[in-house]
């Protein structure tokens, strides 16, 4: 029955063509807007590496001004992220920070440029699960050594050779030769977990480097650097020895054991750092996984809530009017309702045919409101599009098609429930009559 | 084969109440053709509809053949109405989005049958009130006595052990309501019960049994007719 259903369906919708249209519309309009906010708070508050979300964490020590009640700073000191770092006590670990670096091609073609790179250990291809298209990230003797090698993004390996394998190949990086150990294949998290407080939706960086080359090599230091005291003295060695925070520090630990281990390490060091003058403030270590860290830093914006209320509220004055509207033509139907009650159809199976012909404009309304959806985020990939790279990220994927097809059909169906009980309940006698 | 025993029928309002039937008492047997008659608000069709199991009633009891509709629950009265009765209406009922053939087809699904065994039927039936021809043909392409004839089609084509009609041939021109009636008549023959509600009074008379119905109950009754026997049903085939 559930194919003569689905027919009968769209012969009702052909004979009342503008009242059925204007349910479709409505529903559409009302799942358009609510989708455009929903792919929006879906993209922006999804977990980025939803395998892993829970063993990877990011390290909070609480080393701020001593005369303040504010939260432990986002990152770490240069003295702290090194000493972790040394310590090795977590299954896997980096530092990192961006850098500004001008790249230098061989090919005598392509003029220097200036990009966005990032200094990290060798541990943060594996612990991210960076993929790589060609080659692999550097190994942790090339991080001792600080062998001066890079791995490439796609984008820069396609801008300087023209996306072959270059593996092996020289890169001239702020004058010095870098040798390529791999190449990334497309990786753009969003959001972008593993420094967020530098911009939780920038793109991912060009090229990456082992970190101590970020001090070594002198090369520009960029991204979020704050400073609680003044540092003592001048010149690269005062900022390093400083209280300024600037490095990203994230650990991957397997069990919630580990977890526990690594923030006693932690307690046990900033206790060891408060001996000797430092960490003035009582103990307040934070070890935060992908997802705590993504609320703590409240990555999805309150006006992304906002506009999820106002699209949740627009969706139900569309559905109110479909309720009406649905009232309208399955009163209309009365007649026929009652030839088939007649005919031999119980309530039961007037119900289905009704739930039925709901879905089916559920399903219209949907597919339009995809249609909607698109555009409506087309367009704010035009408003919003020079702040953030919106345009990589913002689109309709496969779950969020299901999901406004389901929703679609779901809340006609919901919308259709009081009209389908008044239909289910007409007096046959009645309308017989009075055809 | 139908027995009402003291059947009444009351529609309450805040203000009102009416007594559409008072004490209604009717047997009907099986193979008969009894048209009911009566000025308009008397309960000829509210007697119809609880006859067909459309409506309830206040008191009394209703036996279709043999089973005790009282307490039947919907689905239970739905499935009677499926495979013992027929319905014709005045204004048709037909589905105007359904072609013939899907219109006569709707007994039919709503008994589960597969559609191997419902073409058969259907065709069958169209083919007995001569429109097997415009199957394909809508509602709308039809003289009203042509769609009066698709109606009759759809009550036969469950086999049905009774047809109720209500006013069948108040909407069609003598000479079209000649032929309905007719054909209602070969159906009779045939063996099939037909209770029928009628103003028409030529078309009373002719009929074997004729009940009065005035104020909600039966007020006169002409004619008694001997149930058909099998012998009749099959001189009436041949």
């Amino acid at each position: 029955m559930f194919f003569y259903y689905v027919r009968l369906a769209a012969l009702s919708y052909k004979r009342n063509p503008i009242l059925s249209t204007l349910m479709v519309l409505a529903v559409a309009i009302g799942i358009g807007a609510y989708m455009v906010v929903f792919t929006l708070n879906y993209t922006m508050g999804g977990d980025p590496i939803p395998h892993k979300s829970a063993q990877l964490f990011h390290v909070q020590l609480d080393n701020g001004d001593p005369d303040r009640e504010n939260d432990p700073p986002d990152q770490l000191t240069y003295i702290d992220a090194m000493a972790l770092q040394e310590a090795g006590r977590a299954f896997r670990q980096t530092a990192s920070s961006k850098l500004s670096v001008i790249v230098e091609p061989t090919n005598p073609e392509i003029r220097p440029f200036s990009v966005i790179g990032r200094g990290a250990f060798a541990d943060f291809f594996p612990m991210f699960d960076v993929p790589f298209l060609y080659g692999q990230g550097w190994n942790a003797e090339a991080d001792e050594n600080i062998e001066q090698v890079v791995v490439l993004s796609r984008e820069t390996n396609e801008r300087l050779f023209g996306g072959a394998n270059s593996v092996g190949e020289t890169v001239v990086l702020a004058g010095m030769n870098f040798q390529v150990t791999g190449v990334l294949d497309y990786w753009d998290p969003v959001p972008k977990f593993y420094d967020v407080n530098n911009g939780p939706f920038d793109s991912g960086e060009a090229l990456y480097i082992p970190w101590h080359h970020t001090v070594q090599s002198d090369l520009p230091r960029t991204g979020n650097t704050n400073c609680w005291k003044p540092l003592e003295g001048t010149g690269q060695e005062a900022f390093l020895n400083s209280e300024c925070v600037w490095i990203q520090y994230w650990v991957e630990l397997r069990s919630r054991a580990e977890e526990e281990d690594y923030l006693s390490f932690l307690n046990a060091y900033t206790n060891e750092q408060r001996n000797l003058g430092r960490f003035q403030r009582e103990q307040n270590n934070k070890l935060f996984d992908v997802q705590e860290r993504m609320i703590e830093q409240e990555v999805l914006p309150d006006e992304t809530r906002i506009l999820s209320v106002l699209a949740a509220m627009l969706l139900a004055v569309c559905l109110l009017n479909t309720i009406g509207l649905l009232l309208a033509k399955f009163l209309g139907k009365s007649a026929e309702i009652g030839a088939r009650q007649a005919l031999g159809a119980h309530k039961g199976s007037l119900f289905v045919q009704h739930v039925i012909e709901a879905g089916f404009i559920g399903l219209l309304g949907g597919l339009i409101g995809l249609v909607l959806a698109y555009f409506g985020l087309e367009g704010i990939k035009i408003l919003i599009g020079d702040q953030i790279t919106v345009s990589d990220w913002v689109h309709l994927d496969v779950p969020v098609v299901l999901v406004t097809i389901t929703l679609a059909i779901g809340c006609t169906i919901v919308a259709g429930l009081y009209p389908i009980w008044r239909a289910c309940n007409i007096n046959p006698a009645i309308h017989l009559k009075t055809q | 084969m139908l027995k009402m025993t003291n059947i009444s029928k009351v529609f309450r309002t805040e203000l009102v109440e009416t007594h559409a039937l008072s004490d209604f008492t009717l047997n009907v047997e099986e193979g008969e053709f009894v048209t009911i008659t009566g000025p308009s608000g008397c309960g000829k069709t509210t007697f119809l509809n609880i006859a067909g199991l459309l409506e309830t009633y206040t008191s009394g009891s209703y036996l279709l053949d043999n089973v005790d509709v009282t307490e039947l629950g919907d689905f239970q009265r739905a499935r009677l109405r499926n495979e013992k009765i027929g319905f014709i209406f005045q204004s048709f009922n037909l589905m105007p989005d359904l072609n013939l053939f899907d219109n006569v087809d709707v007994p039919l699904r709503y008994r589960g049958m597969k559609a191997s065994e419902r073409r058969p039927r259907v065709e069958k039936a169209l083919e007995s009130v001569g429109l097997l021809g415009r199957k394909k043909h809508l509602p709308a392409q039809l003289s009203g006595g042509q769609q009066q004839r698709v109606a009759i089609a759809r009550a036969l084509v469950g086999e049905p052990r009774f047809l109720l009609a209500d006013e069948p041939t108040g909407n069609l021109d003598s000479n079209t309501a000649q032929g309905v009636m007719e054909l209602l008549n070969e159906i009779n023959a045939q063996g099939t019960t037909i209770i029928m509600v009628t103003h028409d009074q030529e078309l009373a008379q002719q009929s074997p049994r004729n009940i009065h119905i005035l104020d909600g109950r039966i007020a006169q009754e002409s004619g008694k007719r001997t149930p058909v026997t099998p012998a009749e049903t099959a001189a009436a085939v041949a």
